[in-house]
Protein backbone atom coordinates (compact mmCIF):
# COMPACT_ATOMS: atom_id res chain seq x y z
CA UNK A 1 0.00 0.00 0.00
CA UNK A 2 2.71 2.52 0.69
CA UNK A 3 4.89 1.23 -2.32
CA UNK A 4 1.73 2.47 -4.31
CA UNK A 5 1.26 5.18 -2.73
CA UNK A 6 5.32 6.33 -3.36
CA UNK A 7 4.94 5.45 -6.79
CA UNK A 8 1.49 7.53 -7.18
CA UNK A 9 3.48 10.55 -5.92
CA UNK A 10 6.39 9.44 -8.13
CA UNK A 11 4.30 9.63 -10.69
CA UNK A 12 2.66 12.70 -10.54
CA UNK A 13 5.67 14.66 -9.45
CA UNK A 14 7.18 13.30 -12.71
CA UNK A 15 4.14 14.65 -14.79
CA UNK A 16 4.15 18.17 -13.16
CA UNK A 17 8.56 18.54 -13.96
CA UNK A 18 7.61 17.52 -17.27
CA UNK A 19 4.86 19.97 -17.68
CA UNK A 20 6.95 22.55 -16.23
CA UNK A 21 9.69 21.81 -18.64
CA UNK A 22 7.19 21.71 -21.58
CA UNK A 23 5.99 25.02 -20.78
CA UNK A 24 9.29 26.32 -20.40
CA UNK A 25 10.15 24.91 -23.89
CA UNK A 26 7.54 26.15 -25.05
CA UNK A 27 8.07 30.38 -23.52
CA UNK A 28 11.37 30.21 -24.79
CA UNK A 29 10.08 29.33 -28.30
CA UNK A 30 7.88 32.02 -28.24
CA UNK A 31 10.09 34.58 -26.60
CA UNK A 32 12.61 33.77 -29.51
CA UNK A 33 9.81 34.32 -32.21
CA UNK A 34 8.49 37.72 -30.92
CA UNK A 35 12.33 38.85 -30.41
CA UNK A 36 13.25 37.83 -33.83
CA UNK A 37 9.21 39.24 -34.73
CA UNK A 38 10.43 42.55 -33.70
CA UNK A 39 13.93 43.14 -34.87
CA UNK A 40 12.28 42.30 -37.97
CA UNK A 41 9.77 44.89 -37.11
CA UNK A 42 12.63 47.26 -36.19
CA UNK A 43 14.50 47.18 -39.39
CA UNK A 44 12.01 47.02 -41.77
CA UNK A 45 9.00 49.48 -42.36
CA UNK A 46 6.33 50.93 -41.71
CA UNK A 47 7.15 52.41 -38.23
CA UNK A 48 5.28 54.01 -35.76
CA UNK A 49 7.22 57.13 -34.89
CA UNK A 50 4.92 58.93 -32.43
CA UNK A 51 5.36 55.08 -30.70
CA UNK A 52 8.97 55.23 -30.94
CA UNK A 53 9.61 58.87 -29.56
CA UNK A 54 6.84 58.22 -26.46
CA UNK A 55 9.09 55.22 -25.64
CA UNK A 56 12.28 56.81 -25.85
CA UNK A 57 11.36 59.15 -23.80
CA UNK A 58 9.73 57.27 -21.24
CA UNK A 59 12.74 54.87 -20.88
CA UNK A 60 15.76 57.58 -21.96
CA UNK A 61 14.80 60.88 -20.17
CA UNK A 62 12.05 58.83 -17.80
CA UNK A 63 15.46 56.93 -16.24
CA UNK A 64 17.82 59.95 -16.35
CA UNK A 65 17.60 60.88 -12.67
CA UNK A 66 17.56 57.35 -11.58
CA UNK A 67 20.68 56.37 -13.50
CA UNK A 68 22.77 59.91 -12.31
CA UNK A 69 21.80 58.65 -8.76
CA UNK A 70 22.96 55.17 -9.41
CA UNK A 71 26.17 56.00 -11.45
CA UNK A 72 27.47 58.79 -8.87
CA UNK A 73 27.17 57.19 -5.60
CA UNK A 74 28.22 53.54 -6.99
CA UNK A 75 31.70 55.53 -8.49
CA UNK A 76 31.60 57.52 -5.06
CA UNK A 77 31.93 53.89 -3.06
CA UNK A 78 33.84 52.42 -5.28
CA UNK A 79 36.73 55.29 -5.14
CA UNK A 80 36.46 54.35 -1.32
CA UNK A 81 36.48 50.93 -0.74
CA UNK A 82 39.39 50.70 -3.96
CA UNK A 83 41.49 53.67 -1.89
CA UNK A 84 41.08 51.60 1.03
CA UNK A 85 42.60 48.17 -0.86
CA UNK A 86 45.36 50.31 -2.38
CA UNK A 87 46.38 51.88 0.08
CA UNK A 88 47.65 48.61 1.72
CA UNK A 89 50.18 48.49 -1.36
CA UNK A 90 51.02 52.39 -1.83
CA UNK A 91 49.08 52.65 -4.67
CA UNK A 92 46.57 54.80 -3.82
CA UNK A 93 47.29 57.28 -6.84
CA UNK A 94 45.84 54.20 -9.21
CA UNK A 95 42.35 54.38 -7.63
CA UNK A 96 41.77 56.77 -10.90
CA UNK A 97 42.39 54.50 -13.29
CA UNK A 98 40.82 51.23 -10.99
CA UNK A 99 37.44 53.40 -11.16
CA UNK A 100 37.02 54.44 -14.56
CA UNK A 101 38.09 50.75 -16.01
CA UNK A 102 35.38 48.82 -12.99
CA UNK A 103 32.60 51.49 -14.23
CA UNK A 104 33.10 51.56 -18.01
CA UNK A 105 33.92 48.14 -18.38
CA UNK A 106 31.23 46.16 -15.87
CA UNK A 107 29.48 48.20 -13.16
CA UNK A 108 28.07 51.23 -15.37
CA UNK A 109 26.59 48.71 -18.28
CA UNK A 110 25.09 46.53 -15.52
CA UNK A 111 24.06 48.60 -12.91
CA UNK A 112 21.94 50.95 -15.16
CA UNK A 113 20.40 47.89 -17.36
CA UNK A 114 19.79 46.80 -13.70
CA UNK A 115 18.14 50.21 -12.59
CA UNK A 116 16.19 50.24 -16.24
CA UNK A 117 15.03 46.87 -15.70
CA UNK A 118 12.88 47.78 -12.39
CA UNK A 119 11.66 50.93 -13.31
CA UNK A 120 11.04 50.30 -17.35
CA UNK A 121 11.11 46.63 -18.16
CA UNK A 122 7.90 46.36 -14.97
CA UNK A 123 6.52 48.84 -16.49
CA UNK A 124 6.11 47.63 -20.40
CA UNK A 125 5.41 44.41 -18.97
CA UNK A 126 2.55 45.73 -16.75
CA UNK A 127 1.12 47.95 -19.48
CA UNK A 128 0.93 45.30 -22.25
CA UNK A 129 -0.33 42.66 -19.60
CA UNK A 130 -3.21 44.92 -18.83
CA UNK A 131 -3.71 45.34 -22.86
CA UNK A 132 -4.29 41.98 -22.77
CA UNK A 133 -6.31 41.40 -20.68
CA UNK A 134 -8.65 43.97 -21.62
CA UNK A 135 -8.89 42.56 -25.17
CA UNK A 136 -7.19 45.72 -26.42
CA UNK A 137 -4.42 43.44 -28.19
CA UNK A 138 -6.99 41.66 -29.87
CA UNK A 139 -9.13 45.12 -30.76
CA UNK A 140 -5.21 46.23 -32.25
CA UNK A 141 -5.30 42.87 -34.34
CA UNK A 142 -9.01 43.27 -35.20
CA UNK A 143 -8.68 46.79 -36.32
CA UNK A 144 -5.83 45.78 -38.39
CA UNK A 145 -2.82 46.56 -36.45
CA UNK A 146 0.08 44.15 -35.92
CA UNK A 147 1.01 44.61 -31.99
CA UNK A 148 4.31 43.03 -32.67
CA UNK A 149 5.08 46.14 -34.88
CA UNK A 150 2.94 48.61 -33.23
CA UNK A 151 3.72 48.33 -29.39
CA UNK A 152 7.10 45.73 -29.63
CA UNK A 153 9.07 47.28 -32.08
CA UNK A 154 9.45 50.89 -30.70
CA UNK A 155 9.92 49.38 -27.21
CA UNK A 156 13.21 47.00 -28.36
CA UNK A 157 14.45 50.45 -30.81
CA UNK A 158 14.27 52.47 -27.20
CA UNK A 159 16.10 49.71 -25.13
CA UNK A 160 18.64 49.44 -27.62
CA UNK A 161 19.11 52.89 -28.62
CA UNK A 162 18.57 54.47 -24.87
CA UNK A 163 20.02 52.12 -22.78
CA UNK A 164 23.70 52.82 -23.93
CA UNK A 165 23.28 56.21 -24.09
CA UNK A 166 22.26 56.32 -20.22
CA UNK A 167 24.91 54.36 -19.89
CA UNK A 168 27.44 56.52 -21.27
CA UNK A 169 26.40 58.91 -18.86
CA UNK A 170 26.01 56.67 -15.85
CA UNK A 171 29.88 55.90 -16.43
CA UNK A 172 30.81 59.57 -16.56
CA UNK A 173 28.71 60.81 -13.38
CA UNK A 174 30.31 57.60 -11.72
CA UNK A 175 33.62 58.59 -12.90
CA UNK A 176 33.41 62.44 -11.80
CA UNK A 177 31.87 61.08 -8.71
CA UNK A 178 35.01 59.26 -7.95
CA UNK A 179 36.80 62.11 -8.72
CA UNK A 180 35.16 64.28 -6.28
CA UNK A 181 35.67 61.61 -3.50
CA UNK A 182 39.41 60.97 -4.93
CA UNK A 183 40.42 65.12 -4.22
CA UNK A 184 37.75 66.31 -0.99
CA UNK A 185 38.68 62.51 0.57
CA UNK A 186 41.42 61.27 -0.43
CA UNK A 187 43.79 64.32 -1.29
CA UNK A 188 44.91 63.44 -4.81
CA UNK A 189 45.04 66.34 -7.14
CA UNK A 190 42.30 67.08 -9.53
CA UNK A 191 44.43 66.99 -12.67
CA UNK A 192 46.44 63.92 -11.50
CA UNK A 193 43.15 62.02 -11.28
CA UNK A 194 41.77 63.03 -14.42
CA UNK A 195 45.06 62.18 -16.54
CA UNK A 196 45.03 58.53 -14.82
CA UNK A 197 41.51 58.16 -15.88
CA UNK A 198 42.89 59.20 -19.35
CA UNK A 199 45.65 57.18 -19.52
CA UNK A 200 43.32 54.13 -19.10
CA UNK A 201 40.82 54.38 -20.89
CA UNK A 202 41.37 51.93 -24.29
CA UNK A 203 39.14 51.74 -27.26
CA UNK A 204 38.72 47.99 -26.01
CA UNK A 205 37.00 49.59 -23.24
CA UNK A 206 34.83 51.56 -24.71
CA UNK A 207 33.54 48.68 -26.85
CA UNK A 208 32.85 46.64 -24.29
CA UNK A 209 31.16 49.52 -22.49
CA UNK A 210 29.15 49.98 -25.31
CA UNK A 211 28.34 46.54 -26.89
CA UNK A 212 27.39 45.47 -23.53
CA UNK A 213 24.56 47.94 -22.94
CA UNK A 214 22.86 47.38 -26.41
CA UNK A 215 22.70 43.48 -25.56
CA UNK A 216 20.63 44.73 -22.12
CA UNK A 217 18.58 47.23 -23.43
CA UNK A 218 17.53 44.50 -25.94
CA UNK A 219 17.15 42.10 -22.98
CA UNK A 220 15.28 43.96 -20.88
CA UNK A 221 12.72 45.06 -23.47
CA UNK A 222 12.01 41.86 -25.12
CA UNK A 223 11.53 40.42 -22.03
CA UNK A 224 9.30 43.22 -20.64
CA UNK A 225 6.91 42.80 -23.82
CA UNK A 226 7.30 39.13 -23.95
CA UNK A 227 6.22 38.80 -20.35
CA UNK A 228 3.18 41.38 -20.90
CA UNK A 229 2.11 39.81 -23.66
CA UNK A 230 1.45 36.25 -22.33
CA UNK A 231 -0.53 37.49 -19.58
CA UNK A 232 -2.76 35.45 -18.39
CA UNK A 233 -5.52 35.31 -15.53
CA UNK A 234 -6.81 38.66 -15.46
CA UNK A 235 -5.68 42.02 -12.88
CA UNK A 236 -3.33 39.05 -10.38
CA UNK A 237 -2.16 37.98 -13.92
CA UNK A 238 -0.43 41.09 -14.71
CA UNK A 239 0.78 41.37 -10.93
CA UNK A 240 2.90 38.14 -11.59
CA UNK A 241 3.95 39.24 -15.25
CA UNK A 242 5.41 42.15 -13.83
CA UNK A 243 7.67 40.75 -11.03
CA UNK A 244 8.43 37.91 -13.15
CA UNK A 245 9.85 39.94 -15.81
CA UNK A 246 12.15 41.46 -13.38
CA UNK A 247 13.70 38.99 -12.23
CA UNK A 248 14.04 36.63 -15.49
CA UNK A 249 15.63 40.33 -17.16
CA UNK A 250 17.61 41.05 -14.05
CA UNK A 251 19.28 37.07 -14.17
CA UNK A 252 19.59 37.51 -17.98
CA UNK A 253 21.47 40.19 -17.90
CA UNK A 254 23.74 39.21 -14.95
CA UNK A 255 24.40 36.00 -17.20
CA UNK A 256 24.62 37.48 -20.05
CA UNK A 257 27.55 39.93 -18.44
CA UNK A 258 29.89 37.00 -17.76
CA UNK A 259 29.28 35.09 -21.17
CA UNK A 260 29.66 38.69 -22.82
CA UNK A 261 32.43 39.31 -21.31
CA UNK A 262 34.21 36.17 -21.76
CA UNK A 263 34.13 36.56 -25.57
CA UNK A 264 34.95 40.40 -25.56
CA UNK A 265 38.02 39.83 -23.54
CA UNK A 266 38.78 37.48 -26.30
CA UNK A 267 37.62 39.59 -29.34
CA UNK A 268 39.33 42.74 -27.51
CA UNK A 269 42.14 41.75 -25.30
CA UNK A 270 43.17 44.38 -21.75
CA UNK A 271 46.01 45.91 -23.09
CA UNK B 1 -43.36 49.92 -41.55
CA UNK B 2 -42.47 50.01 -45.15
CA UNK B 3 -38.85 50.62 -47.12
CA UNK B 4 -36.22 51.86 -43.94
CA UNK B 5 -34.50 55.06 -45.62
CA UNK B 6 -31.12 55.06 -46.11
CA UNK B 7 -29.89 56.60 -42.89
CA UNK B 8 -26.73 58.47 -44.89
CA UNK B 9 -23.75 57.76 -43.00
CA UNK B 10 -23.32 54.51 -44.24
CA UNK B 11 -22.93 54.47 -47.87
CA UNK B 12 -21.24 50.89 -48.27
CA UNK B 13 -24.40 48.73 -47.02
CA UNK B 14 -25.94 49.09 -50.50
CA UNK B 15 -22.87 46.08 -50.93
CA UNK B 16 -24.22 44.42 -47.95
CA UNK B 17 -27.71 44.82 -49.18
CA UNK B 18 -27.02 43.88 -52.69
CA UNK B 19 -26.13 40.19 -51.40
CA UNK B 20 -27.72 37.20 -52.94
CA UNK B 21 -29.83 35.95 -50.01
CA UNK B 22 -28.79 32.64 -49.85
CA UNK B 23 -25.38 33.22 -49.90
CA UNK B 24 -24.05 32.71 -46.35
CA UNK B 25 -22.12 35.76 -44.81
CA UNK B 26 -20.37 33.25 -42.07
CA UNK B 27 -20.90 29.12 -42.21
CA UNK B 28 -19.34 27.02 -39.79
CA UNK B 29 -19.03 23.58 -40.64
CA UNK B 30 -18.33 21.09 -38.03
CA UNK B 31 -16.10 23.42 -36.17
CA UNK B 32 -13.74 21.82 -32.71
CA UNK B 33 -11.72 23.82 -31.01
CA UNK B 34 -9.66 22.47 -27.43
CA UNK B 35 -7.16 23.74 -25.53
CA UNK B 36 -6.94 21.27 -22.04
CA UNK B 37 -10.43 20.87 -22.02
CA UNK B 38 -12.85 21.16 -25.50
CA UNK B 39 -14.02 24.06 -25.96
CA UNK B 40 -15.95 23.62 -29.19
CA UNK B 41 -17.00 20.22 -30.15
CA UNK B 42 -18.72 19.99 -33.52
CA UNK B 43 -20.53 23.33 -33.93
CA UNK B 44 -22.19 24.52 -37.50
CA UNK B 45 -24.37 27.35 -38.12
CA UNK B 46 -25.27 29.53 -40.68
CA UNK B 47 -25.24 33.75 -40.72
CA UNK B 48 -27.50 34.60 -43.94
CA UNK B 49 -27.00 38.55 -45.06
CA UNK B 50 -29.24 41.46 -43.55
CA UNK B 51 -30.15 38.77 -40.40
CA UNK B 52 -28.99 38.67 -36.82
CA UNK B 53 -28.22 35.50 -35.15
CA UNK B 54 -28.28 35.61 -31.17
CA UNK B 55 -25.91 33.22 -29.55
CA UNK B 56 -26.80 32.48 -25.61
CA UNK B 57 -25.71 30.18 -23.19
CA UNK B 58 -23.93 30.03 -20.23
CA UNK B 59 -20.54 31.13 -19.08
CA UNK B 60 -17.79 28.96 -20.85
CA UNK B 61 -20.01 27.51 -23.17
CA UNK B 62 -18.05 28.71 -26.22
CA UNK B 63 -19.93 31.82 -27.50
CA UNK B 64 -16.81 34.46 -27.03
CA UNK B 65 -14.94 31.61 -28.65
CA UNK B 66 -17.15 31.75 -31.98
CA UNK B 67 -16.78 35.69 -32.27
CA UNK B 68 -12.82 35.16 -31.80
CA UNK B 69 -12.78 32.41 -34.60
CA UNK B 70 -14.81 34.06 -36.91
CA UNK B 71 -11.80 37.38 -36.65
CA UNK B 72 -9.04 35.15 -37.02
CA UNK B 73 -7.98 35.33 -33.69
CA UNK B 74 -8.15 31.72 -33.08
CA UNK B 75 -7.46 28.93 -35.57
CA UNK B 76 -10.03 26.19 -35.24
CA UNK B 77 -8.67 22.32 -34.63
CA UNK B 78 -10.87 20.94 -36.85
CA UNK B 79 -13.78 22.35 -39.38
CA UNK B 80 -14.42 24.86 -41.33
CA UNK B 81 -15.19 28.27 -41.13
CA UNK B 82 -16.01 30.63 -44.10
CA UNK B 83 -16.37 34.28 -43.87
CA UNK B 84 -17.83 36.10 -47.26
CA UNK B 85 -16.80 32.87 -49.09
CA UNK B 86 -13.13 32.95 -47.25
CA UNK B 87 -11.96 30.01 -45.26
CA UNK B 88 -10.49 32.07 -42.71
CA UNK B 89 -9.37 28.69 -41.01
CA UNK B 90 -6.09 28.62 -43.70
CA UNK B 91 -5.41 32.39 -43.42
CA UNK B 92 -2.14 33.69 -41.95
CA UNK B 93 -2.49 37.01 -39.98
CA UNK B 94 -1.60 38.99 -42.91
CA UNK B 95 -4.06 37.66 -44.98
CA UNK B 96 -6.75 38.07 -42.10
CA UNK B 97 -6.42 42.04 -42.42
CA UNK B 98 -8.61 42.21 -45.58
CA UNK B 99 -11.47 40.10 -44.16
CA UNK B 100 -11.88 41.74 -40.98
CA UNK B 101 -12.05 45.05 -43.04
CA UNK B 102 -15.56 43.60 -43.37
CA UNK B 103 -15.77 43.00 -39.62
CA UNK B 104 -16.56 45.30 -37.11
CA UNK B 105 -16.40 44.04 -33.29
CA UNK B 106 -17.67 45.47 -30.17
CA UNK B 107 -15.32 44.08 -27.59
CA UNK B 108 -16.96 43.08 -23.97
CA UNK B 109 -16.19 46.09 -21.88
CA UNK B 110 -15.48 47.92 -25.16
CA UNK B 111 -11.37 47.49 -25.09
CA UNK B 112 -11.08 51.04 -25.95
CA UNK B 113 -7.20 51.98 -26.15
CA UNK B 114 -6.82 53.77 -22.83
CA UNK B 115 -3.56 56.11 -24.59
CA UNK B 116 -5.84 57.50 -27.51
CA UNK B 117 -8.40 59.91 -27.07
CA UNK B 118 -12.43 58.89 -28.22
CA UNK B 119 -11.98 60.41 -31.57
CA UNK B 120 -8.38 58.51 -32.15
CA UNK B 121 -9.96 55.25 -30.60
CA UNK B 122 -12.74 56.03 -32.96
CA UNK B 123 -10.51 56.82 -36.07
CA UNK B 124 -8.08 54.57 -35.37
CA UNK B 125 -8.32 51.89 -38.24
CA UNK B 126 -9.23 54.40 -40.77
CA UNK B 127 -5.82 56.10 -39.69
CA UNK B 128 -4.27 52.56 -40.10
CA UNK B 129 -5.50 52.33 -43.34
CA UNK B 130 -3.87 55.77 -44.32
CA UNK B 131 -6.40 56.09 -47.21
CA UNK B 132 -8.17 59.11 -45.96
CA UNK B 133 -7.06 63.17 -45.04
CA UNK B 134 -6.68 63.47 -41.25
CA UNK B 135 -10.14 66.39 -42.14
CA UNK B 136 -12.43 63.27 -43.79
CA UNK B 137 -11.62 60.98 -40.90
CA UNK B 138 -12.22 63.85 -37.53
CA UNK B 139 -15.41 64.13 -39.70
CA UNK B 140 -16.20 60.42 -40.50
CA UNK B 141 -15.25 60.27 -36.51
CA UNK B 142 -17.78 62.84 -35.48
CA UNK B 143 -20.44 61.28 -37.54
CA UNK B 144 -19.77 58.03 -36.05
CA UNK B 145 -20.22 59.65 -32.46
CA UNK B 146 -23.10 61.75 -33.51
CA UNK B 147 -24.80 58.65 -34.61
CA UNK B 148 -23.95 56.95 -31.06
CA UNK B 149 -25.07 60.28 -29.14
CA UNK B 150 -21.57 61.19 -27.90
CA UNK B 151 -20.84 63.86 -30.40
CA UNK B 152 -19.35 66.05 -27.93
CA UNK B 153 -17.09 63.27 -26.49
CA UNK B 154 -14.22 63.75 -29.33
CA UNK B 155 -11.41 64.95 -26.89
CA UNK B 156 -12.15 63.15 -23.92
CA UNK B 157 -9.56 60.02 -22.87
CA UNK B 158 -11.52 56.41 -22.31
CA UNK B 159 -10.94 56.80 -18.52
CA UNK B 160 -13.44 59.77 -18.34
CA UNK B 161 -16.64 57.88 -19.59
CA UNK B 162 -19.04 55.38 -17.92
CA UNK B 163 -19.55 51.90 -18.76
CA UNK B 164 -22.59 52.80 -21.40
CA UNK B 165 -20.68 55.75 -23.03
CA UNK B 166 -17.52 53.09 -23.26
CA UNK B 167 -19.79 50.46 -25.47
CA UNK B 168 -20.93 53.60 -27.25
CA UNK B 169 -17.50 54.17 -28.25
CA UNK B 170 -16.50 51.22 -29.34
CA UNK B 171 -19.82 50.94 -31.43
CA UNK B 172 -18.45 53.87 -33.33
CA UNK B 173 -15.13 51.97 -33.72
CA UNK B 174 -16.59 49.07 -35.01
CA UNK B 175 -18.98 50.96 -37.16
CA UNK B 176 -16.79 53.91 -38.73
CA UNK B 177 -14.88 51.34 -41.37
CA UNK B 178 -18.59 50.58 -42.72
CA UNK B 179 -18.15 46.63 -42.44
CA UNK B 180 -20.43 44.23 -43.72
CA UNK B 181 -20.64 41.70 -40.83
CA UNK B 182 -20.97 42.92 -36.86
CA UNK B 183 -20.14 41.21 -33.96
CA UNK B 184 -21.11 42.19 -30.47
CA UNK B 185 -19.46 40.21 -27.59
CA UNK B 186 -22.12 40.40 -24.38
CA UNK B 187 -22.45 44.32 -25.26
CA UNK B 188 -24.95 44.84 -22.38
CA UNK B 189 -23.25 43.30 -19.78
CA UNK B 190 -23.31 44.78 -16.66
CA UNK B 191 -25.04 47.63 -17.94
CA UNK B 192 -28.20 49.30 -16.21
CA UNK B 193 -31.11 48.38 -18.46
CA UNK B 194 -32.35 51.95 -19.58
CA UNK B 195 -28.14 51.55 -20.66
CA UNK B 196 -28.38 48.57 -22.23
CA UNK B 197 -31.65 49.83 -24.40
CA UNK B 198 -29.48 52.19 -25.82
CA UNK B 199 -27.38 49.81 -26.89
CA UNK B 200 -29.83 47.16 -28.30
CA UNK B 201 -31.40 50.29 -29.92
CA UNK B 202 -28.01 50.85 -31.90
CA UNK B 203 -27.83 47.18 -33.00
CA UNK B 204 -30.97 47.18 -34.16
CA UNK B 205 -30.88 50.75 -35.99
CA UNK B 206 -27.57 49.27 -37.48
CA UNK B 207 -29.55 46.15 -38.81
CA UNK B 208 -32.52 47.31 -40.19
CA UNK B 209 -31.49 51.23 -41.63
CA UNK B 210 -28.30 49.39 -43.55
CA UNK B 211 -28.79 45.66 -43.64
CA UNK B 212 -25.57 44.81 -41.88
CA UNK B 213 -25.76 40.96 -40.82
CA UNK B 214 -24.38 40.56 -37.26
CA UNK B 215 -23.81 38.03 -34.92
CA UNK B 216 -24.69 38.83 -30.69
CA UNK B 217 -23.36 36.99 -28.25
CA UNK B 218 -25.05 37.37 -25.08
CA UNK B 219 -26.78 35.68 -21.80
CA UNK B 220 -29.03 39.00 -21.12
CA UNK B 221 -31.94 37.18 -22.48
CA UNK B 222 -34.40 40.61 -21.83
CA UNK B 223 -31.72 42.46 -24.64
CA UNK B 224 -31.98 39.71 -27.07
CA UNK B 225 -35.52 39.54 -26.88
CA UNK B 226 -35.58 43.23 -27.38
CA UNK B 227 -33.31 42.97 -30.15
CA UNK B 228 -35.60 40.43 -31.76
CA UNK B 229 -38.70 42.48 -31.07
CA UNK B 230 -37.75 46.01 -32.00
CA UNK B 231 -37.63 47.34 -35.53
CA UNK B 232 -36.06 50.92 -36.17
CA UNK B 233 -36.87 53.15 -39.59
CA UNK B 234 -35.88 56.36 -40.21
CA UNK B 235 -38.50 59.51 -41.28
CA UNK B 236 -37.84 63.13 -41.72
CA UNK B 237 -34.43 62.87 -40.03
CA UNK B 238 -36.06 60.81 -36.77
CA UNK B 239 -35.72 57.67 -36.07
CA UNK B 240 -38.77 55.83 -35.49
CA UNK B 241 -39.44 52.59 -33.37
CA UNK B 242 -41.62 49.88 -33.49
CA UNK B 243 -41.86 47.04 -31.21
CA UNK B 244 -43.36 43.56 -32.47
CA UNK B 245 -45.56 41.69 -29.34
CA UNK B 246 -46.80 38.72 -31.53
CA UNK B 247 -43.22 36.71 -31.09
CA UNK B 248 -44.42 33.93 -33.74
CA UNK B 249 -44.63 36.71 -36.12
CA UNK B 250 -40.76 37.74 -35.75
CA UNK B 251 -37.93 37.75 -39.03
CA UNK B 252 -34.76 37.99 -39.35
CA UNK B 253 -33.80 37.12 -36.18
CA UNK B 254 -32.32 33.56 -35.19
CA UNK B 255 -31.25 32.07 -31.92
CA UNK B 256 -28.72 29.74 -31.53
CA UNK B 257 -28.03 28.00 -27.72
CA UNK B 258 -24.69 26.66 -26.86
CA UNK B 259 -24.31 24.44 -24.20
CA UNK B 260 -20.84 22.85 -22.87
CA UNK B 261 -19.38 23.58 -26.38
CA UNK B 262 -21.96 22.48 -28.76
CA UNK B 263 -25.48 23.40 -30.12
CA UNK B 264 -27.78 22.89 -28.10
CA UNK B 265 -30.80 24.72 -30.44
CA UNK B 266 -30.89 26.91 -33.06
CA UNK B 267 -34.35 28.21 -34.22
CA UNK B 268 -36.69 31.52 -34.34
CA UNK B 269 -37.52 33.26 -31.09
CA UNK B 270 -40.93 31.66 -31.17
CA UNK B 271 -39.14 28.19 -31.25
CA UNK B 272 -36.99 28.67 -28.80
CA UNK B 273 -39.55 30.34 -26.15
CA UNK B 274 -42.04 26.88 -27.08
CA UNK B 275 -38.67 24.61 -26.27
CA UNK B 276 -39.46 21.67 -24.28
CA UNK B 277 -35.72 21.38 -23.65
CA UNK B 278 -35.53 21.61 -19.47
CA UNK B 279 -32.03 23.73 -20.09
CA UNK B 280 -33.46 25.45 -21.93
CA UNK B 281 -36.25 26.03 -20.20
CA UNK B 282 -34.34 26.71 -17.29
CA UNK B 283 -32.24 28.87 -19.28
CA UNK B 284 -35.37 31.41 -19.68
CA UNK B 285 -37.02 30.94 -16.42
Amino acid sequence: MAQSRTLAFLASLGRRVAQRFMESVLSLQEYMLLSWRGLVAVSTPPHYAREIVAQMDSLGVGSLSIVILTGMFTGMVLTLQSAASLDAFGARPYVGRLVCVSMVRELGPVLTALMVTGRVGSGMAAELGSMVVTQQIDALRVLGSDPVRKLVAPRLLAGIVMVPILTVISDTLGIFGGSLIGIFNLKLSWEFFWRSVGNALTINDLVMGLVKPVVFGFILSSVGCHMGLRTTGGTQGVGTSTTRSVVVASVLILSSDFFMTKLLLVLFPVT
Amino acid sequence: MGDPEPTGFFEAAPEAMARDADEPLVWFGDVHLAYDRPILKGVSFTLRPGTTKVVLGGSGSGKTTILRLILGLLKPDAGTIVVDGTDVGVLGEEEMRDVRLKIGMVFQEGALFDSLTVGENVGYRLSEEGEMEEEEIEARVREMLGFVGLATHYEKMPSDLSGGQKRRVAFARALVARPQIMLYDEPTTGLDPITATTITDLICKVRDLDGVSSILVTHQLRDAFNVARTFMIKKDDEYVTSVVDDIATLEGTEFMMLREGQVLFEGSPYELQTSTDPYIREFLS
